[in-house]
């Protein structure tokens, strides 16, 4: 496929429990994102350990994937909110170039 | 290597430093916020952990830190633990067990010559403990500016802001409501503040010119407050910690409400902005503000002063300095302020020792037979208990302890077409809806009961548009206050016979109607099956079904009573467990579903009937639902449950009315008149101690009930069914430690807290609350939002009727198989290294108690184990 008639955004992947995944989405809206995608009951080994997948009764315990793209000029204010909030809970951030076909999407 | 994600990028314009600023302080804010305790409104109310945001922390520290944060207790005071050593509440050897556990090399220390004797370590901190000068209250230590540098002010900007809240909060269910609020709560408030005639001129002038933005108004009044960016975490936790009700509840509706339009950012604009502005000719402290401000009288007791007090317990006149040393190096390992979490541990030991031992061989009682003639399952609420055993002693039934939702997490709607209402614990979503619906053919008597219905409340809604009116009250009291009065007279004097009065007269005008649950059609078949695969296998009932099999929700009938919501289910979100136990049976009792079933090997006779029924745990009646569903060849069997436990009901109550304020030493002893008793303070609208609710829950036991069965909980604790032989992979387990335990544990958490600290974690005296719409109470006019229980719920008097203490957990399941699911469980890791509750556990009832500890399991040797090993 050829990439020149995409368009290069960021893409910000958050990695938190449910209980703190309320604040990210705030986070993610008040930066100017103008959506996200969310995985409940995600499941992993981390720097704390196995974490389990899906609880029966239980979604705030349990980890949460948040999948956010964003145009450049917006990933500097997102970013500045969440390293902080990232240094006080048990989460992690990825952030790459990716690229889009319809980025009036994402403005 | 790490790359500096900042430099790579760089703001090239003004506006992305600004945006940076904002994103920045947002994430303040919301880290801040953590440490607030959960708000939820009035008719969701329900338990949680106050400090459940320091979970990470020990219990001990988070106790401390609340010192820090409110200037709350985390534990009793010293002087109320002292005064149950002297009632012998705590004894001697729980104080000795305790210390023992904490420090295991003090009893090989050498003894201490002191005067004419030899005193052990031990000894010398008990003494301490005992007789020593107590510690002083917690202070606050994260303070505002004004709060440090002009309280008056201080006061000024909390009843501002309280003001604006409550006008913006309460406009969906006031008949005024705040201008411009569609638009949000900081732009409403921009608009209207600067016309406040209470304010200066100078401050008036200053609001006129506000940014148009929340977060800029926050900087902009912190940076003329002088607050640095390196304090702004801990200026913002002294503003939101300041008044935790308001800006607990609006972090709630953030996180619970799409259109809420008030997020803790507007809030902290315009604290700040209030603060700046009424501080602007005021000397102000420096920042950042963490340190206590000079002269605030808090000093701890010294070891010196605590050597002495030790040294005059013992009876040692006129200790030497070294004595004193020596004396003061021991209690150096127990400072003053940690002393209280010894003396909590004594008085949980006290209780946990006496339960265990209790446990350890239960008499045998009589057992339900190969098939029981019924089996209730109820809720794991500390209530149930009592029910269940009443029942037990009077029939040969099975009784099982599962959350009171059944595992149906529903969106529910009623007949009368209210809000759908989600019927779950708030830990997770629902997953399917379910209607109520009129039963076949009965259409024209449902239309007639919503039209009954809506007439009652627009009359109702008539009648307090009038009275909220500002002329048309005068009219009503013409017209409505000869009858009004009398009513009120009859209510007040008669509750019991008014409630029954009313009754008929809502029946005559809202009449009754059959109903059915309609499951939406997107649950499919399959869903089904899964749903009832999952609450049978967890709450151990998948096999040897009685031809009655009834789910017994809860709910509590009160009259005049706002935290009505805080009696109620706890997993069904606050609110009465019968619908929920409906829509369990209908999935249960659906053919296509057992057919399902039996091919997990769950074989439901075809002669097993499931019921709904509902507990009102006021009164200790349960009412049979759908009983219009029961086939006919099982209504001889049902009346006869219905008859033995309205007779368990009966018993309950007169157990209870030992412990209800007021109730006559004759209900106790005679059932007709203990029910009448239940029903009167039930239907009073004066009464302020309708029920205990779930006072003195201390334990949550998991396991068989064979193997607690014939033995008097005294409605303390928490009742899960669990059968390890048929778990082998722990998936039962797991569910019920990561869910059903976890709410039992705020629920824990919310009793403890409100009774260590009422005026913070409470809501104080039910006296002068005053309800603030849907949104929660103020204690009088103004002020903060009320967090917890009222002190009625949880004390008579002055004095505690709730005993606090963290919750005990018992678990009948191999210890391997319990340490996996922690290992893969964050949640309870920390929960249990950090002390908010315990584990205890056996496999079988033959094998010793084993305690779950930070370097692994510990034995647990109970009273009696330690005197039977002495007579060997």
């Amino acid at each position: 496929m050829n990439r020149d008639a995409l368009t290069k955004m960021i893409k910000i992947e958050v990695v938190v429990t449910g209980a703190d995944a309320p604040a990210v989405h705030e986070l993610f809206r008040s930066a100017g994102a103008t959506g996200y995608t969310s995985l409940s009951g995600v499941s992993g080994l981390g720097h704390h350990g196995y974490h389990q997948g899906r609880l029966l009764f239980n979604q705030q315990a349990t980890l949460e994937l948040l999948i956010t793209v964003v145009p450049d000029d917006k990933a500097d204010a997102l970013l500045a909110g969440l390293r902080p909030l990232l240094q006080e809970t048990a989460g992690v951030m990825f952030l790459t170039d990716t690229y889009v076909s319809r980025p009036d999407y994402f403005m | 290597m790490t790359i500096p994600i900042e430099a790579t990028h760089t703001a090239t314009a003004s506006t992305s430093t600004r945006d940076m600023d904002r994103a920045r302080l947002r994430a303040t804010v919301t880290i801040a916020a953590r440490v607030l305790p959960t708000h939820y409104p009035l008719p969701t109310f329900i338990a949680v952990n106050p400090l459940d945001g320091l979970r990470r922390s020990s219990f001990a520290e988070a106790a401390d830190r609340a010192g820090e944060l409110y200037g709350a207790r985390g534990t009793l005071t010293e002087q109320a633990y002292r005064r149950h050593y002297a009632q012998g509440r705590i004894t001697a050897e729980d104080l000795d067990l305790v210390l023992t556990r904490r420090y295991p090399t003090a009893a090989n220390q050498p003894l201490l010559p002191l005067g004419r004797q030899s005193v052990d370590a031990l000894s010398l901190l008990s003494a301490d403990l005992v007789h020593g000068r107590e510690a002083p209250d917690p202070a606050r230590v994260f303070r505002t500016a004004s709060e440090q540098a002009s309280p008056a002010t201080a006061d000024r900007v909390a009843s501002l802001t309280s003001r604006w809240c409550a006008a913006f909060l309460t406009s969906d269910t006031t008949s005024w409501s705040m201008p411009g609020r569609e638009n949000g709560f900081y732009p409403a408030w921009r608009a209207l503040a600067h016309r406040d005639p209470t304010l200066s001129r100078a401050v008036r002038g200053a609001l006129r010119s506000l940014p148009d933005r929340a977060d800029d108004a926050a900087l902009d009044a912190l940076d003329a407050l002088g607050v640095t960016e390196q304090a702004h975490r801990d200026y913002v936790t002294a503003h939101l910690t300041e008044q935790p009700g308001w800006a607990a509840h609006i972090r709630w509706r953030t996180e619970h409400s799409a259109g809420a339009r008030i997020d803790l950012l507007d809030y902290l604009a315009v604290r700040l902005t209030y603060e700046a502005l009424l501080l602007a000719d005021q000397p102000r402290p420096p920042t950042p503000v963490t340190t206590l401000f000079p002269g605030s009288g808090v000093t701890v007791p010294g070891l010196v002063h605590r050597a002495a007090d030790v040294c005059a317990a013992l009876e040692v006149e006129r200790p030497s300095d070294a004595e004193l040393t020596a004396v003061a190096r021991v209690l150096t390992s127990l400072p003053a302020k940690d002393r209280v979490q010894v003396w909590l541990e004594a008085f949980e030991y006290h209780y946990r020792d006496a339960l265990l031992d209790t446990l350890l061989d239960p008499t045998p009682a009589p057992m339900a037979a190969p098939r029981p003639p019924a089996q209730l399952v109820c809720c794991i609420d500390t209530r149930s208990e009592g029910l269940r055993r009443h029942l037990e002693a009077i029939g040969d039934y099975e009784t099982l302890g599962f959350a009171g939702f059944f595992a149906a997490a529903v969106r529910y709607t009623d007949v009368d077409e209210g809000g759908a209402r989600d019927l779950c614990p708030v830990l997770i979503q629902p997953v399917f809806a379910a209607a109520e619906i009129p039963a076949p053919d009965l259409g024209a008597a449902a239309a007639r009961r919503r039209e009954g219905r809506q007439a009652i409340i627009g009359a109702d809604d008539g009648f307090h548009r009038a009275k909220d009116d500002a002329l048309s009250p005068f009219a009503l009291a013409e017209a409505t206050g000869w009858v009004s009065g009398p009513v009120s007279a009859a209510r007040t004097a008669f509750p019991r016979s008014s409630a029954a009065v009313a009754r008929l007269v809502r029946r005559w005008a809202v009449p009754q109607v059959a109903t059915t649950i309609d499951i939406d059609e997107g649950f499919s078949v399959n869903d089904r099956v899964l749903y009832a695969r999952v609450a049978l296998s967890t709450m151990g009932l998948t096999r040897n079904f009685a031809r009655l099999v009834v789910f017994c929700g809860h709910g509590s009938a009160t009259t005049n009573n706002p935290y009505q919501a805080s009696l109620d289910c706890g997993a069904c979100g606050g609110q009465r467990g019968g619908p929920a136990a409906r829509v369990a049976v209908a999935i249960l009792n659906d053919s296509t579903v057992r057919d399902g079933l039996a091919e997990h090997d769950i074989h439901i006779p075809a002669d097993t009937w499931f019921v709904a029924a509902e507990h009102d745990t006021a009164t200790d009646t349960v009412v049979v639902l759908d009983e219009h569903l029961v086939p006919a060849d099982h209504r001889s069997e049902l009346e006869r449950l219905c008859l033995d436990l309205t007779a368990a009901g009966q018993l309950l109550t007169a157990e209870r009315c030992a412990t209800l304020p007021g109730a006559s030493a004759r209900a106790q002893q005679n059932l007709a008149r203990a029910g009448r008793h239940a029903r009167t303070r039930s239907a009073d609208w004066a009464q302020v101690y309708p029920e205990w609710g779930l006072v003195g829950n201390a334990s949550f036991i998991i396991g068989p009930r064979s193997h607690t069965r014939g033995i008097d909980l005294h409605r303390r604790a928490f009742l899960h069914s669990y059968r390890h032989e048929d778990d082998p992979a722990g998936a039962a387990l797991e569910t019920i430690l990561t869910a059903p335990l976890i709410v039992a544990q705020w629920i824990n958490a919310q009793y403890y807290f409100s009774a260590v600290s009422p005026q913070t974690f409470g809501s104080g005296t039910k006296t002068i609350h005053n309800v603030l719409g849907g949104v929660g109470v103020l204690a009088g006019h103004a002020g903060d939002l009320q967090l917890g229980l009222p002190w009625q719920s949880v004390a008579y008097g002055e004095d505690l009727v709730h005993e606090a203490m963290r919750l005990l957990t018992v678990i009948y399941a191999p210890i391997a198989r319990i340490d996996e699911i922690v290992d893969r469980n964050t949640i309870l890791q920390e929960l249990l290294n950090g002390d908010w509750f315990t584990f205890v556990a056996r496999e079988n009832p033959t094998e010793p108690w084993q305690e779950r500890t930070r370097t692994g399991w510990q034995p647990w040797t109970t009273p009696t184990q330690q005197q039977q090993r002495s007579l060997t």
